[in-house]
C-alpha cells in the first residue's frame, strides 16, 4: 500500500532522487496522494497545516552551500514546467500584491512594471527590487535595496522559496524588507 | 572614452543621434567600462599547480561563468597572484576583474570577507547586475576552498614532505 502512494508521487514527479527512502509513519497517507498533488498544482504557497502532516523523509541535499557555491544537478530537482508554473505563479500573486500595496502606500515614485518575465518594483528613492526567473537553476533571482542579490530554490518540505544561504523564505524576506523600508506592512502569504 | 564604450554597448555607430531618449540611456558606470576595456590579471594559472586555487562558478546556461583563480604562499598563506576568466555581460567581468585585484596580496581568510556589496559599490552596478557581484564572491570562495582542499589532500597523501621542507630552511 505504501509502496503504491510511493509510486503514485514519483510518478508524479519524474524525481531522478527516486531512491531516497520516503518515510511514511502513519497510514492515513494514503488518502493523502489527492491532496499531495493539490498543493502543488494549486497556488497555495506557504500553508505550512498542510505541509506539515507530510513527514517525507528524502535525503537531504548534499549542498555545502553554508559558506559559498555548490554543484548542484538542478535539473533533478525540478521538472522545467513545474518550475514555469511555479514561479509564474509566484511572481503574478507578487505583483498584485504590490500593486495592491502600492495604492495605500504613498510613496514616490512608486512603480511596477512586468516586462520579459522580470518583475521591477520601483520604490522611488529608497530602491529597487528585480524579481526574475532563472530557469537553468529552476530559481527566482531576487535583487533587493536592502539586502543585495538573492537566489531562492523551490523547497518542497515547506512549499516555499527559500534562500539556501540564510534559509529565508522569500515571502518572509520581502514582508519584513517592505515593512522596514515603507513603514507599512504587507502580507504575502 | 565613456560615450565611445556606450556607443559599442548600444550599438550607435552615427554621430547623429546624440540625444538618446531617457529610456533608452542606459550608461555602464566608467568604472566598469575601464575594467572592460582594460581587463586586469587576465589569464590561466596551472591548475595542477598545488599553489593554486580554482575557483569556477556559474553556468553558460544562465549567460555568466567566472574562472577566478589564486595563487598562493603555501608558508604565509598570502595570495601572491590571482587571475581570472569570465564569460558574460560587462558587469560580470568587471566583477570578476576587480575580485582579482583585490584578492591580491592578501591573506586567504581576509578574502573570505569580501562582500558582493562592496563590489557593486565599488562598480555602481544597477540592481539587475547585484548578481554578477555575487558570482563573484563565490569565485574567490570558490576558489580558497579549491585551494584548501588541495591542501588537505596533498597532506593527507605526502605528510613526509612539508616535515623536509621546514628541516632544510
Amino acid at each position: 500500500m505504501a509502496s503504491f502512494f510511493c509510486s503514485r508521487v514519483l510518478a508524479r514527479r519524474r524525481l531522478v532522487e527516486s531512491k531516497t527512502s520516503w518515510c511514511f509513519h502513519r497510514s492515513r497517507y494514503l488518502a493523502a496522494p489527492v491532496h499531495a498533488t493539490k498543493i502543488i498544482e494549486s497556488n497555495a504557497i506557504g500553508c505550512p497545516t498542510a505541509s506539515s502532516r507530510f513527514s517525507f523523509c528524502s535525503r537531504p541535499l548534499n549542498l555545502d552551500d553554508a559558506q559559498g557555491p555548490a554543484v548542484v544537478d538542478y535539473r533533478s530537482l525540478l521538472q522545467e514546467d513545474e518550475f514555469h508554473r511555479l514561479a509564474d505563479a509566484t511572481i503574478h500573486d507578487l505583483q498584485e500584491k504590490f500593486e495592491e500595496y502600492g495604492d495605500c502606500i504613498q510613496i514616490d515614485g512608486f512603480d511596477i512594471d512586468y516586462g520579459n518575465q522580470v518583475l521591477t518594483l520601483k520604490l522611488g528613492s529608497l530602491g529597487t527590487y528585480v524579481l526574475n526567473k532563472q530557469t537553468p537553476n529552476r530559481q527566482i533571482w531576487l535583487s533587493s535595496p536592502v539586502s543585495g542579490p538573492s537566489r531562492f530554490d523551490w523547497d518542497r518540505n515547506s512549499q516555499a522559496w527559500v534562500y539556501r544561504r540564510t534559509k529565508v523564505s522569500l515571502y518572509q524576506l520581502l514582508q519584513s524588507e517592505l515593512e522596514q523600508l515603507c513603514g507599512k506592512p504587507i502580507s504575502l502569504s | 572614452m565613456l560615450r565611445l564604450g556606450c556607443k559599442r554597448f548600444l550599438g550607435f555607430s552615427n554621430q547623429r543621434n546624440q540625444t538618446l531618449p531617457q529610456t533608452l540611456l542606459r550608461l555602464y558606470h566608467e568604472r566598469v567600462v575601464d575594467h572592460y576595456n582594460n581587463p586586469r590579471n587576465v589569464g590561466s594559472f596551472d591548475k595542477n599547480d598545488p599553489t593554486v586555487g580554482t575557483g569556477l562558478v556559474g553556468a553558460p546556461a544562465c549567460g555568466d561563468v567566472m574562472k577566478l583563480q589564486i595563487k598562493v604562499d603555501e608558508e604565509t598563506g598570502k595570495i601572491v597572484d590571482a587571475c581570472f576568466k569570465t564569460f558574460g555581460c560587462g558587469s560580470a567581468i568587471a566583477s570578476s576583474s576587480v575580485a582579482t585585484e583585490w584578492v591580491k596580496g592578501k591573506q586567504m581568510e581576509e578574502v573570505l570577507t569580501i562582500k558582493n556589496t562592496e563590489i557593486a559599490k565599488h562598480l555602481s552596478l544597477p540592481p539587475v547586475k547585484l548578481h554578477c557581484s555575487m558570482l563573484a564572491e563565490d569565485a574567490i570562495k570558490a576558489a580558497v576552498k579549491d585551494y584548501e582542499a588541495k591542501r588537505a589532500k596533498l597532506g593527507a597523501n605526502g605528510e613526509a614532505a612539508p616535515v623536509e621542507k621546514v628541516a632544510d630552511a
